[in-house]
């Protein structure tokens, strides 16, 4: 009876329910405060949507094998065995329907960790197989081709060399002695090029010792998207890799939210990393860069109108980099600035994170959740909005697109890269 | 010969004919004739007025013989009952109704007295009322207390068999009272529990109020039958409201105003004693109504806690000083630990079954080591 | 069996028993969660993990049940915060401020403390009869929480409100004799207790684990929890 599929995400599950888990899940008291938190449930109303509900298979796994409870709810049939069937229609709630921002943690009257219990939620999923067609093929290509969209090492050769060329810009490649390691993401490689050639440019204005790797080349983490243990070490570990190799002091990870989280929090508890390596987001580096003195930008540069800041889940929320990116945006627009509500820790966040942007089947609940978006942006009759995350980016100019809204988008590398004196 | 009414023995003793009608005034209003159950059951319009109700069976009626036997008792009820200051009422009960045998008041003693009681227990058959102070015991065929060498059990059963009525006195005879507080070594027990074929009223209380005791004679007499009883077999007239009901500090307890200590200033100010340990609320009994003394006052009034003593195991009901919230039961610092210990092993032993499980779940997932990819591996070569 | 030989079996072995099993419980549950094993988190700080914690708790036990709407959500969820709020306030009042219950922890603990002035305490006491009440009408509105909503659930919400309304009851004293709507009061405490190991009410001691894995989460991060 026992199908092999639901048992090996059962067996993730129990394998990754430690007393952290339990505990958390023992203290939710359903109340279900959780679900005005997610911008799917506000956007589309679905109460399958509330996160408590996306943890079932986590907890149905725990209190059935752990728990007396859970044994004697499955008794009285009070309770079902997870199936295969729960598995594809969780699939679709958690994949779909579930950038994993954390917000709802913020609003928990337990302070439940919701975001990374519905990661070990995909976690079991993805062991089970029960992944997206979409992330299952993009995570693929990730892993044999070494980029979720595809690039090639050849492809990735010509398009550094295209952008030194087009932006006038010296991109060091596998340079040894180098001190920082910048990895990029291939959205901004192949859809974001002028902000790679920004970052290019203010690195070398800074007079940093910097370098690219051929070898460590994709920062994106569809592995830490699936949460797949095992390939989510794989595509850190190409990079790591290339960092000892290299001999770096730091990586600096480029505009890619999931990427950061999975290096600075994730990386150190499920694999060796290299000693002494410090990992930063270009946002918190280049802020670092402007305070040290090492660039000078012009104040007041930003004069297109209002101009406000995005707070990406994964960099300012689950990241801390909340402030540097403020400061900056500041110096540059001055009065220009203005800020969304809700912002920072409680901001609302773009929809397509978490791999959400790369599944077809998710485009209507993307589109969904933009609106609201769309509305904090006209509260404010903003006519720019800056952002560090290439996939929110991806996000922002996708649905701007698709609603037809003349709001431009930029990058925060690429707005200062504009001012620099 | 024809048996002399209450009035013609009373007339005889240079009672007036007002001082009587008096006394039938008294005797209704104590009973709340007007407002009693049974009257009210049997539909009767007291008319023309419920003291001519009294005096039309003083009348007629002749004295009642009382048989009052004690047990396993202080005689407590006895000293309360002769030494009430109402005297009219217990006078009236104990010598112008009537008494045929007391072991505490009688002048007889010894063997004379016994003989007396069998020779009233043989020519009263029937009619006499019999009142019992003090528990009957039953543990070891009630060898704990004996009268002349019979045990307290043969007395009973032979007192009670011929009687119209028995009155339980005090909280001894009505539940066991302070002999059968654990761990109850004579096995004592309520009159009610030991005779079911007789008609039983309690009248409990340490002591009985002794109002409440010749009022239920004087109910007996006057009505017929006794009043109406409540589970306990209590007369509903005493016992249809809780000391708390009636008590004169309850505005106190509605304000939240505590007595702290016996000594303290709110001891002064006559608050509320619940957090003393007062067990009103939950205590039948008319105390507040009748008081003692003569209506001078009663334990709450005087400024200590009601003990409860006209319920049932009041000595085994939690500390009398002890709020009436509070369990009587505890778990003790020692018990404590060790049902945490047992929770502990339980907890752990389950915990232990779970990582069993955790480790078989850990293998079944296979986890890669550091991969290195396939095209990877070519990149290498 | 009458009501007086059933309230002095309440006070005494039934309430003993409950107690009894509250205390395995409940000491039972915490072990079973507790050895399921921690893993240290070797991510290096951003910020202070205990400035986060302390800030977590001060949140969670004040700006939330106190001051919500300051937090953005709670414009979207009024009821579940106010009724919510006001109803573990109440709680907390009565059983903490009034008479009845000092006495009991006077003679379980041998603390004692004033009580607060019996008008405010059933003050507080309907208001958490009233906001549970709310609650139960959202729980069977709501359709996020018809989904979450199974049997223990509504057991929870059962066994809370029959100590909560039966001691309302009998603190006024209405309708009931003393001894009865006592021993009721009494039973609904016992069936609490012994409810309590066993369904999500725990919440009371996992709290402490959420709301400090979180206030450390975000003080490592650097970001208010």
């Amino acid at each position: 009876m026992k199908s092999q599929k639901t048992e090996s995400a059962i067996n993730t599950y129990l394998r990754e329910t430690g007393g952290w888990v339990a505990s958390q899940l023992e203290a939710c008291t359903r109340c279900g405060i959780c679900a005005e938190a997610c911008h799917f449930y506000q956007a589309l109303g679905n109460p399958e949507y509330a996160p408590v509900w996306k943890l079932e298979p986590l907890r149905r796994a725990y209190e059935q094998r752990f728990t007396p409870g859970g044994k004697l709810k499955l008794a009285l049939g009070l309770e079902k065995r997870l199936s295969d069937s729960d598995l594809e229609r969780w699939s679709r709630i958690v994949f779909e329907a579930c950038t994993v921002c954390n917000k709802c943690a913020h609003v928990c009257p337990m302070g439940i960790e919701l975001g990374p219990l519905i990661h070990e939620v995909r976690a079991g999923l993805t062991a089970a197989g029960v992944v997206p067609t979409d992330l299952a093929e993009a995570t693929e290509k990730q892993k044999t081709i070494g980029s979720p969209l595809g690039v090639t090492d050849e492809m990735w050769r010509e398009r550094v060399d295209w952008i030194t060329d087009e932006w006038e810009v010296e991109i060091p490649v596998d340079k040894t002695g180098a001190e920082t390691l910048v990895v990029f993401t291939s959205i901004e490689l192949m859809k974001f090029p002028d902000n790679l050639a920004a970052v290019a440019k203010i690195l070398n204005r800074a007079g940093e010792n910097w370098t690219v790797s051929s070898k460590g080349r994709e920062v994106v983490n569809f592995g830490y998207f699936e949460a797949d243990e095992g390939l989510t070490r794989l595509f850190m570990h190409r990079v790591f890799r290339a960092a000892e190799e290299l001999a770096v002091k730091r990586i600096v990870i480029s505009e890619c939210g999931h990427a950061y989280d999975a290096f600075r929090w994730n990386a150190p508890n499920i694999m060796k990393v290299p000693k002494g390596v410090e990992i930063v987001h270009i946002s918190e580096y280049i802020h670092h860069l402007w305070k040290t003195g090492r660039i000078k930008i012009k104040d007041g540069a930003f004069e297109a109108g209002t101009i406000t800041f995005h707070d990406s889940c994964k960099i300012q929320r689950r990241g801390g980099i909340i402030k540097q990116p403020r400061e900056l945006l500041q110096a540059l627009a001055g009065k220009n600035f203005k800020e969304m509500t809700p912002n920072r820790e409680q901001a609302l966040c773009c929809g397509g994170g978490g791999g959400v942007i790369s599944i077809k089947e998710a485009d209507a609940n993307r589109y969904a959740v933009f609106e609201m978006k769309v509305e904090q942006l006209r509260e404010i009759e903003a006519q720019a909005v800056c952002m560090v995350c290439s996939n929110c980016r991806l996000q922002f100019v996708d649905s701007l697109g698709h609603f037809n809204l003349p709001v431009k988008v930029h990058g925060l590398a690429e707005l200062v890269s504009r001012s620099l004196i | 010969m024809k048996e002399k009414t209450i009035y013609e023995h009373l007339r005889e003793k240079g009672l007036s004919r007002r001082d009587f009608m008096k006394l039938c005034g008294t005797i209704a209003g104590m009973l709340g004739l007007e407002f009693s159950p049974p009257v009210k059951a049997l539909g009767k319009v007291l008319n023309p007025s419920p003291e001519e109700v009294v005096a039309q069976a003083l009348k007629t009626k002749p004295r009642v013989p009382i048989i009052w036997l004690e047990f396993q008792d202080c005689a407590g009820c006895t000293e309360a009952i002769s030494r009430s200051s109402s005297p009219l009422l217990s006078r009236l009960v104990l010598e112008d109704i009537a008494i045929e045998y007391h072991e505490t008041l009688m002048a007889a003693a010894g063997f004379q007295a016994e003989k007396a009681r069998e020779e009233c227990l043989k020519r009263y058959y029937g009619k006499y009322v019999l009142v019992v102070e003090g528990s009957p015991t039953t543990a070891d065929d009630g060898i704990y207390c004996t009268v002349g060498g019979k045990s307290n059990l043969e007395i009973l059963k032979e007192s009670a068999a011929g009687a119209a009525a028995i009155i339980a006195t005090g909280n001894c005879a009505c539940f066991g009272g302070i002999p059968a507080a654990r761990p109850n070594p004579t096995g004592a027990v309520g009159v009610a529990d030991l005779i079911k074929d007789r008609p039983v009223v309690n009248i409990p209380g340490c002591p009985a109020i002794p109002e409440v005791t010749t009022g239920t004679i004087l109910h007996f007499l006057v009505m017929g039958q006794l009043p109406a009883l409540d589970s306990l077999k209590r007369p509903l007239p005493f016992y249809g409201h809780t000391v708390h009901d009636h008590c004169l500090r309850r505005p106190f307890y509605e304000a939240g105003k505590f007595v702290g200590s016996f000594d303290d200033e709110g001891a002064r100010k006559g608050y509320c004693l619940y957090k003393l340990g007062c067990k009103g609320p939950t205590t039948y009994n008319a105390c507040a109504g009748l008081k003692w003394e003569r209506g001078l006052s009663y334990p709450v009034q005087s400024g200590h806690p009601c003990l409860g003593c006209s319920e049932p195991h009041f000595w085994d009901g939690g500390g009398f000083y002890e709020g009436q919230s509070a369990p009587t039961m505890k778990l003790d610092k020692g018990s404590t630990a060790t049902l945490i210990g047992a929770g502990t092993a339980l907890g752990a032993a389950l915990a232990g079954v779970n990582a069993v499980k955790k480790t078989r779940a850990r293998k079944a997932v296979v986890k890669p080591e550091q991969p290195v990819s396939p095209a990877e591996e070519k990149k290498e070569d | 069996m009458n009501w007086t030989e059933i309230l002095s079996f309440s006070r005494g072995p039934l309430l003993h028993i409950s107690m009894i099993i509250f205390v395995v419980g409940m000491s039972y549950r915490l072990v079973r969660v507790v050895l399921l094993g921690w893993e240290r988190d070797r991510a290096s700080n951003k910020g202070s993990k205990l400035k986060g914690v302390v800030i977590n708790y001060l949140k969670g036990l004040i700006i939330l049940p106190f001051i919500p709407w300051v937090g953005r959500t709670f414009r979207r969820n009024e009821l579940t915060f106010i009724a919510g709020g006001l109803f573990h306030l109440s709680l907390f009042v009565v059983l903490a401020f009034g008479t009845a219950h000092i006495l009991v922890w006077k003679s379980l603990f041998g603390l004692s403390w004033k009580p607060l002035p019996t008008p405010v305490v059933s003050f507080f006491s309907s208001v958490g009869i009233i906001s549970l009440i709310i609650l139960l009408v959202n729980r069977l509105t709501h359709p996020v929480l018809k989904l979450l909503t199974r049997l223990p659930v509504w057991i929870n919400w059962v066994v809370v409100f029959l100590p909560m309304i039966t001691g309302f009851i009998m603190a006024r004293h209405l309708w009931f004799k003393y001894e009865v709507i006592f021993s009721l009061h009494l039973i609904s405490v016992s069936l609490l207790l012994i409810w309590i190991p066993l369904g999500r009410i725990s919440h009371f001691l996992f709290y402490f684990f959420s709301r400090t894995i979180h206030g450390a989460q975000a003080g490592k991060r650097a970001i208010m929890p």
